[in-house]
């Protein structure tokens, strides 16, 4: 929300002025042609070779589809795991790190490094360290544990494997953000809650969380919205299998329109994946900033 | 209480420590594969190593390619970022201290173009950096400049977004302290808003930075030879005749250099405890 | 032809090598034939996977062909997945950013269908001064039909690379007297690699993973190239698995295009179910990370002397007998053909069939190309003789039918355990992928029940049913079949 303005409106447009200009060239235009042939059904390889306008059909199609409803909703439970994990380690990461002591500098940089990593070399070296057969971690698990860990064959391994390879990369993501936010925390508020005798506990939940929750919000929105694309890494590392545990919406769409090359079907798929991120956006927006409102 | 102390630091050094092994140990394996030749890949995989495979090293970088790819990203994803950091600021600012008409919607279809898979908009994408913008026979396709304004795509809803939290919290009575004092937008801006908000900058660079580094699918489509990226040169190593894991982790561990630089130099930035407290007291 | 200068075998990673020197008519003719047209100081842009052979291309090939014709070659190399989207997104669209495009034998005929594709023979009528005098057609392999239109037999794409996936074994081990004893033993017969599945292969198969089990190595039946989510693991079943079985063009009848056995097709046929509950089964004798292996790591598997059989591809073929910074046994291997249910050989003499797949890509000009003539001239440069056997020792590719017989190839052959003398012999008897236009699109279809029935999400009959249906139902969409 604005806070009180200061500068009339059109100096407020002219500051607007060249990101919305980029942005509708290289954000609205692709979409409003995405929107236009998800109305049609077009594969480049179709025997009739020109698009064939359908209407609402594909949208018919995907609602019954169980195929992409399956893979909505794997991605929302790897949504789930990750971002909960990442949001709460992240917070007391952050917290970890604000205050000075020694060896602050390397720990922070090193905590950064895996968001540094390309997304496919996060898949490569998750698979180099996960593979049957090659990897130390299957062999040191069946060595030293006689666990038989093997993310080819059992479905729970693949897909919790994904989760943590998803924390491994993101973590420092959350880390960072909060890290600003907390850097940029008043101190008085909590000298006086110590001062007062409250609890770590209370203090977090009383006044960091209250104070940082924009941040909280944007990163938590962004992590989700991330998480729901995720296309990459997972598919260096499982390829969508064992059969389909680990195919998320991500790779699926990627499928659907790469080699499928099924446009019009994958077009209508994004969009309703991008209504579907949006609505639930939106209510966690909704529940967030409700219940923290009744706290305070 | 010297107890609590005691216990509470070695419950944060135990975490980090825990915390620094897990996120290490997969790097340390990157590092690892990329000093191994292809044999040794096999067989009992072991945390030790003694020898170097140089070669790993030395093959894609003595060719002229990877070093183009290497140069090539820094170019765009550093310009991205300039370019980003620059609009953002002035972007939520603007959000932030005006009343805009219809700015919480502007404000959230920003978002949205971030929010989609992006399989489906290669095409149209592809079409209008081949098609549609041209200059006479030179295209978007395969260019610096093509891939650093799609960037902005993923990075400057982001941005503006972190941003117009960080400046939001900054009381306007310091916009018009500054005004009192006789500063017009510009000096307002930069003398005063942009040290403030120093941190969130600096968080906001660093990550739209590591985006535009990392990011793949649009680099690996819309580039060809001349613009093609470290990314999609990675890429290039998993093919059906066996991925060359060796010379890819060495890739990959170059290609962490410059994001390491990067990071290090602007994490100075992020310090603790701003002169806000003064201001709200 | 000029004697190449024998060079040691090296590993198929293209190194830089001097240009063979060429008879002076054939030399003169490419600076030649450039100039009069023009053509000097084009550049041409091509598309391609980045693989050995093409990066061959790309480093040697183009570099000599800049020399010798001041046309300059940039030949983007990149994985499959963007080349293909890539190619297509273009020629689709008719940008014309690419003058040459790979095209893998399997997407020729959709490409065709679509007339993405710049006709060759015309091309070279049209324009008889780029028709350089030593590219012919009948020196190719038979391999070069699968580029040529059916109807009318013209030219649209130039091979430049073939291999053909046969059935390797590690001969060491088949020859070694403890094991022979031990098979004896057990089964009552000598040890030989096997002719036919399911029986044959199965046994073997079984003995050494037991025999990998009570001696306490890694070693085990067979590979099976099962990554559960990845295409390979479909192109394993339906261009080596079923045809081995007489199970052809993936169960789909090519003229009905039904794949179901109610209208007419194979898929869920008894023999083709016999085939994928073969081919699981044979997942107990694999090394564990078989449900994880693609053509990747069942290259690697074999190369870490993890199996004692499988069904390889060539091009790894080559490197895994010969290459030992990537090998662990070279100089072990031996090849054969891949083990088929009984009558199918002889179905296949009789040219009625197959036995296994036929692998290999080639350059084409799509037909919204801008510098047609230029890259024409360098699609009869790497199409020439003299520069196939250089070529095939660096990357274990053969399109000439001459170049088997070029010493630098022989030497291979010895080394390989008689690939190439394999393919030169037998290669007749495979055959590429079948002429779908919806190759692509079919393989989307049907990997997913695939994928399940590896996962064990389901039984390997219902997981063909399935299949079946799913084709019979989205093939009339795109419209092929009623």
């Amino acid at each position: 929300m604005a806070q009180r303005p200061i500068w009339p409106a059109r100096v407020g447009w002219g500051l607007l002025a060249p990101t919305l200009c980029i942005l509708i060239i290289t954000g609205l235009l692709p979409f409003l042609y995405v929107l236009y042939i998800s109305f049609f059904d077009w594969n480049v390889f179709a025997a009739q070779g020109v698009p064939l306008f359908v209407g609402e059909n594909n949208y018919r199609r995907l609602v019954f589809d169980d195929d992409f409803l399956g893979a909505l909703w794997r991605t929302v439970q790897f949504t789930f795991w990750t971002v909960t994990i990442e949001l709460v380690l992240g917070f007391i990461l952050a917290q970890s790190l604000v205050k000075n002591f020694v060896g602050r500098g390397i720990f922070r940089t090193i905590h950064t490094l895996p968001l540094m990593v390309a997304p496919i070399v996060v898949g490569a070296i998750w698979r180099l360290l996960t593979i049957p057969g090659f990897g130390p971690i299957p062999h040191y698990l069946q060595q030293w544990f006689g666990v038989d860990y093997n993310i080819g064959r059992i479905a729970t391994h693949a897909f919790w494997t994904t989760v943590l390879m998803d924390i491994w990369h993101w973590t420092p993501f959350v880390t960072l953000t909060f890290l600003g936010a907390f850097s940029s925390l008043p101190r008085e508020p909590f000298e006086q809650a110590q001062v007062d005798g409250a609890s770590t506990l209370q203090i977090h939940f009383y006044l960091t969380i209250p104070m940082t929750m924009p941040i909280i919000l944007t990163t938590l929105f962004i992590r989700i919205m991330d998480a729901l694309r995720t296309v990459d890494e997972v598919w260096m590392l499982t390829g969508g299998g064992p059969g389909s545990a680990t195919r998320y919406i991500g790779i699926h769409i990627w499928r659907v329109v790469f080699p499928k090359t099924d446009y019009g079907y994958g077009a209508a798929m994004s969009l309703l994946v991008l209504y579907f991120t949006i609505v639930l956006c939106w209510l966690l927006f909704i529940v967030m900033t409700g219940k923290f409102k009744q706290i305070q | 209480m010297r107890v609590r102390r005691f216990l509470r630091n070695l419950l944060r050094y135990t975490l980090l420590a825990g915390i620094t092994l897990f996120t290490i140990l997969p790097l340390y394996w990157l590092f690892l594969v990329s000093v191994r030749s292809r044999v040794e890949l096999f067989g009992a995989p072991s945390f030790i190593q003694t020898s170097v495979y140089i070669e790993n090293y030395t093959k894609p970088f003595f060719s002229e390619a990877y070093q183009r790819y290497l140069l090539n990203s820094i170019v765009i994803a550093t310009s991205n970022t300039i370019l980003v950091v620059l609009l953002a600021i002035a972007s939520a600012y603007a959000l932030s201290r005006c009343r805009l008409a219809g700015e919480e919607n502007i404000f959230f279809w920003t978002i949205t173009n971030r929010m989609a898979p992006p399989a489906a908009f290669l095409l149209p994408i592809f079409i209008l950096y081949t098609r549609v913008f041209t200059l006479g026979d030179a295209k978007m396709f395969d260019t610096h400049f093509g891939l650093i304004l799609l960037y902005c795509v993923f990075n400057l809803p982001f941005a503006i977004w972190l941003l117009k939290g960080i400046i939001d919290s900054i009381p306007t009575e310091i916009d018009e302290a500054a005004m009192v004092d006789g500063a017009g937008l510009w000096m307002t801006l930069l003398q005063i808003i942009v040290p403030l908000a120093a941190p969130g900058i600096a968080i906001t660079a660093i990550l739209s930075w590591i985006f535009a580094w990392n990011e793949y699918l649009f680099a690996a489509t819309l580039t060809s030879v001349h613009a093609r990226t470290i990314t999609t040169g990675l890429a290039e190593f998993v093919t059906v005749t066996g991925t060359n894991w060796g010379e890819m982790a060495a890739v990959a561990v170059v290609a962490l250099l410059p994001a390491l630089l990067f990071v290090a130099l602007v994490q100075r930035y992020i310090i603790t405890g701003l002169t806000f407290g003064a201001v709200r007291e | 032809m000029a004697a190449p200068t024998p060079t040691p075998v090296t590993a198929p990673t293209p190194t830089a090598t001097p240009a063979p020197k060429q008879p002076p008519a054939a030399a003169d003719f490419w600076g030649r034939a450039a100039a009069e047209a023009g053509l000097r100081g084009t550049t041409i842009r091509g598309i391609t996977e980045s693989i050995p052979p093409s990066k061959y291309a790309a480093s040697v090939l183009a570099k000599e062909f800049e020399q010798a014709t001041g046309i300059k070659v940039e030949l983007e190399t990149t994985s499959w997945d963007q080349m293909y989207d890539k190619s297509i997104k273009d020629m689709e669209a008719g940008t014309g950013i690419y003058d040459f495009v790979y095209i893998e034998q399997d997407i020729i005929y959709a490409y065709l269908s679509r007339n993405f594709l710049t006709n060759l023979t015309a091309l070279l009528k049209e324009k008889p001064k780029l028709a350089a005098p030593d590219f012919r057609i009948d020196a190719f392999t038979s391999f070069i039909n699968y580029f040529k239109d059916p109807k009318t037999g013209d030219l649209y794409g130039v091979p430049m690379e073939a291999f053909i996936k046969c059935y390797v074994y590690r001969k060491d081990l088949f020859e070694d007297p403890k094991i022979k004893e031990a098979y004896q033993k057990q089964y009552g017969q000598p040890l030989t690699p096997p002719t036919t599945v399911p029986d044959q292969y199965r046994r073997v198969a079984e003995f050494f993973t037991k025999w990998g089990k009570d001696n306490k190595i890694e070693l085990y039946g067979t590979t099976v190239q099962a990554a559960s989510g990845h295409p390979a693991s479909f192109y394993e079943f339906v261009e080596t698995i079923l045809p081995s079985f007489g199970v052809y063009n993936w169960g789909i009848n090519m003229e009905t295009w039904k794949a179901s056995v109610a209208n007419g097709g194979q898929l869920n046929g008894a023999r083709a179910k016999e085939a994928l509950t073969f081919w699981l089964d044979m997942l107990k004798y694999a090394p564990p990370e078989a449900p994880s292996s693609t053509w990747d790591e069942v290259a690697a598997s074999s190369a870490a002397g993890r199996a004692a059989q499988g069904w390889i591809y060539g091009e790894n073929v080559v490197w895994i007998a010969t290459d030992s910074s990537r090998s662990k046994v070279v100089g072990k291997v031996g090849v054969g053909l891949p083990p088929t249910y009984p009558g199918v050989l002889e179905e296949a003499r009789a040219g009625k069939g197959y036995i296994g797949y036929y692998d290999g890509g080639a350059f084409g000009i799509p037909r919204t190309a801008k510098n047609k003539e230029a890259a024409l001239l360098w699609l009869q440069y790497i199409g020439q003789p003299s520069v196939q056997p250089k070529w095939a020792a660096a990357a274990g590719r053969v399109v000439h039918t001459a170049t088997f017989d070029d010493p630098l190839v022989r030497e291979m052959d010895a080394k390989t355990g008689g690939y190439f003398t394999l393919m030169k012999t037998y290669g007749n008897l495979f055959a590429g992928a079948p002429p779908f236009p919806f190759h692509a699109q079919a393989r989307e279809i049907v990997a997913p029940f695939i994928y399940k029935a590896i996962a064990g999400e389901l039984k390997p009959g219902d997981a063909l049913d399935q299949a079946a249906a799913a084709l019979d139902k989205e093939l009339p969409r795109l419209g092929y079949g009623r």
